[in-house]
């Protein structure tokens, strides 16, 4: 009877409640907001299943298996990146080579956000002063990458793996509300009717096989922190483009990814717990990444804009903003954004290979920070 | 400024700056890549 009875006796902890509210409001966001829906809805089921008090889930039970298993050994987000790698054509970056350094400038918002931490960190009462490494795994949400946010986060701030898993995944799908502001602040119209020539020339199928082999050995020997994220993105992509693979490229794009975003939401959701979720660090977290979504975008658009200084033919400074990761997201958004200004203007294949640069530059990223970051 | 702030800008500059070096050799490895196999080889 006392077994039945202490479950009850503990929902007097406000905290139980409170958490039950943020699972539910995440499981709410994914059914009927469509927000990433295949990470919020298992993240919300997970919050709910390690709040009940006394949980059989958590504290040794399933839950705490998955998360030893496949978030604490980096193994979910390692998997996940297979998956992306084979989802990704890399076809429209190596026609327009050119993109690849707005997938540099829009990570801006990772070093902003970063440096911003570490200096809100020492208001004294404001926050818990992080160190290098934590602000390092908040500056990371600005990756606009889920998997690349789990793996820094995990090695940096594990306690604060939560806030950060949800303030990246929530603000990737909040892309088409935060990015068109920001452009159009910092664009002017005519900067947004700006027309680019599609990129005619044919990419070889060798061309296409050779790039992420050589892009895992060049970024290996630069930065060997990065070769698990490359490597297992370039590796994905390899059995896309070698096309004798197609069963295992298939199986990588749709099962494995499939069942590891199951098992990765409600892992992450099982960290929710109510004495390390509520806190105000939660809640600059998730500030934080706002701001580092932001500073992603405006980074893009202004070095895109600096860069038109010196050319003749002219960027869609729009172009810059798709160098976050959020992939093809940011894409979709720009092109939306350049029809809204001009109804015959496509910049979509320009946009498209900007955002798969922001792939590769927020790994390359999140690499440097994990070997520069003591 | 405390060391730790110095650090992280540091870092954080640092960083940025190798991202543009990492992607600036991809970006030659490319043009390389079109430039040895400038066209489709039949079977792509």
């Amino acid at each position: 009877m006392s077994e039945l009875l202490r479950g009850i006796v503990g929902m007097s902890d406000w905290r139980v409640w409170a958490m039950f509210c943020v699972g539910l409001a995440l499981i709410w966001l994914a059914v009927k907001k469509e927000y990433e829906p295949n990470l919020l809805l298992p993240m919300g089921f997970g919050c709910l299943l390690a709040n009940i008090p006394f949980s059989s889930a958590v504290g040794g039970g399933f839950l705490d298996v998955l998360f030893k298993g496949g978030i604490t050994n980096e193994l979910f987000p390692i998997l996940i990146f297979i998956g992306v790698g084979a989802m990704i054509d890399f076809g429209p970056l190596l026609q327009d080579p050119e993109m690849l350094f707005f997938g540099a400038a829009a990570q801006f918002g990772i070093f902003f956000t970063m440096m911003l931490a570490l200096l809100v960190g020492r208001i004294p009462g404001v926050m818990g002063i992080p160190g290098l490494r934590e602000a390092a795994a908040i500056g990371i949400i600005g990756a606009a990458d889920g998997p690349t946010s789990i793996y820094v986060a995990t090695r940096f701030a594990p306690a604060l793996l939560a806030p950060i898993t949800v303030a990246a995944y929530s603000y990737m799908s909040l892309v088409p509300i935060i990015q068109p502001p920001v452009i159009r602040a910092l664009t002017t119209r005519e900067e947004r009717m700006i027309r680019m020539e599609n990129p005619e020339r044919e990419v070889s199928k060798t061309a296409k096989v050779i790039f992420p082999i050589a892009v895992t050995l060049i970024a290996g020997i630069i930065a060997p922190m990065s070769v698990a994220l490359i490597g297992s993105l370039m590796f994905g992509n390899l059995l896309r483009e070698s096309g004798v693979t197609e069963r295992l490229s298939k199986a990588a794009q749709n099962e494995l990814t499939s069942l590891v975003t199951i098992l990765l939401g409600i892992t992450i959701g099982s960290s929710m717990g109510g004495t390390q979720f509520l806190n105000p660090t939660t809640l600059l977290i998730i500030a934080m990444g706002l701001i580092a979504f932001v500073f992603d975008t405006a980074g893009g658009v202004l070095f895109a804009k600096l860069i038109n200084l010196f050319r003749k033919r002219k960027i869609n400074p729009m172009i810059g903003a798709c160098g976050i990761s959020a992939f093809p997201m940011s894409a979709r958004v720009i092109q939306k954004m350049a029809q809204q200004e001009d109804g015959s203007n496509f910049i979509i294949m320009h946009a498209v290979g900007a955002n798969v640069a922001g792939q590769i530059a927020s790994i390359i990223a999140g690499g440097l920070i994990l070997a520069l970051v003591r | 400024m405390d060391t730790v702030v110095l650090e992280g800008l540091r870092i954080s500059g640092l960083s940025y700056i190798l991202i543009f070096v990492v992607l600036g050799i991809f970006y030659g490895l490319i043009k390389l890549l079109l430039r040895v196999f400038p066209r489709r080889d039949g079977s792509a």
